[in-house]
């Protein structure tokens, strides 16, 4: 262990336990998934950075987007983010989530995730190699640390204008809402 | 072998044209109306595969192409007697205005989900179709999205882009 990093633990072991221990929940969204059986097996062994993939989204606080959103993938995405426990990250992966990439036309595919779940951090590329997910990994470690990875609490206080973009998209959604909705700060 | 089926189709449809090319392979042309019929008939004649139905937009010609590919796959043999292997692509034109046509789920079942697909994606009607609901998209599109005329840029911008961001 860092001995740098034992005052931290001392000070904010919740933190730190949640920094070292990113559990990814296994959703596959487009062709993203396939840089993470590498990452995960032992040619990259992402356990060493404590990221490891989980069964469901309860057991999970790091959300890795994987690829482009279709219609009908945001659905379960929005789902699937709504059940994890907080602190919980999203991390969107590739190209596509972040402006369409080359999708960018689509009649069926978003261009902006952010318009409809908090993103913390974006790795570009298409596909991102491994090493890239080790490096955005890396890179959220230093913004946890920093308070800067607040995806959930921005969720949380900016919840009814995504849920107005997400009913915008959908129309009915056939969920309840997540959070009380405040329609005074609804658009 | 090819060449034959070819013939006996051509004699027994009317308004039909069939052109072989290559050893295993044959292109049928046919009105809508002896579709069914066709695919019934070479159904009987070892081609008991249908392996897809896809579309074209003709859109020059204001005409939808529907496109059936059968396959037959084994030659004959003492198991399973007189065959033959090929691939037959039997095509058909409807209207774009008022597209409609027979289900070809009573000679191949497995129709179903193509003919669905065909009626989501260009607004195919099949007559007799028993659940004719959206497969794949979760909207409604005022042009069906696999036409021509549909704009996917100008559809991109009044749908998707004119959702708000968030924050910055």
């Amino acid at each position: 262990m860092d001995r740098g990093q034992l005052i931290n633990w001392l000070k904010e072991p919740a933190k730190m336990s949640n920094k070292y221990s990113l559990h990814v929940v296994y959703f596959c969204t487009g062709c993203g998934i396939i840089e993470i059986p590498p990452s995960i097996t032992a040619r990259w062994d992402a356990e060493r950075f404590g990221v490891k993939p989980v069964a469901t989204p309860r057991q999970a606080n790091l959300f890795l987007i994987t690829g482009y959103v279709s219609l009908k993938t945001l659905k379960p995405i929005i789902r699937t983010y709504e059940q994890m426990p907080e602190p919980k990250y999203t991390v969107a992966f590739g190209s596509c989530p972040i402006d369409g990439g080359m999708y960018w036309d689509s009649y069926n595919t978003i261009n902006h995730l952010d318009k409809f779940i908090p993103v913390d951090g974006y790795i570009a590329g298409c596909m991102p190699r491994p090493e890239s997910i080790f490096v955005g990994v890396t890179h959220l470690w230093t913004m946890i640390d920093k308070g800067m990875a607040d995806g959930y609490k921005r969720y949380r206080e900016n919840y009814d204008r995504y849920r107005s973009n997400q009913e915008e998209l959908y129309g009915e959604l056939g969920w309840p809402p997540l959070f009380e909705r405040d329609e005074k700060n609804a658009q | 072998m090819l060449n034959e089926i070819g013939k006996q189709i051509e004699q027994s449809f009317a308004g039909v044209s069939a052109e072989t090319g290559g050893e295993y392979r044959l292109k049928v042309e046919a009105d809508k109306e002896s579709v069914l019929s066709i695919l019934g008939f070479l159904k009987n004649h070892s081609y008991d595969h249908l392996a897809l139905i896809s579309c074209v937009d003709r859109i020059e010609a204001g005409q939808l192409e529907l496109v059936y590919l059968l396959n037959s796959y084994m030659e004959s043999d003492d198991r399973y007697g007189e065959r033959e292997k090929g691939t037959i692509i039997l095509k058909t034109t409807v209207s774009r205005e008022d597209p409609e046509i027979g289900t070809a789920i009573h000679v191949f079942q497995n129709a179903e989900p193509y003919e669905r697909e065909l009626h989501e994606m260009f607004g195919i009607d099949f007559d007799g179709h028993p659940r004719q609901i959206p497969l794949f998209l979760e909207k409604d599109y005022a042009i069906p999205p696999f036409r021509k005329d549909f704009d996917t840029r100008d559809y991109v911008e009044k749908e998707l882009e004119s959702i708000p961001a968030v924050e910055d």
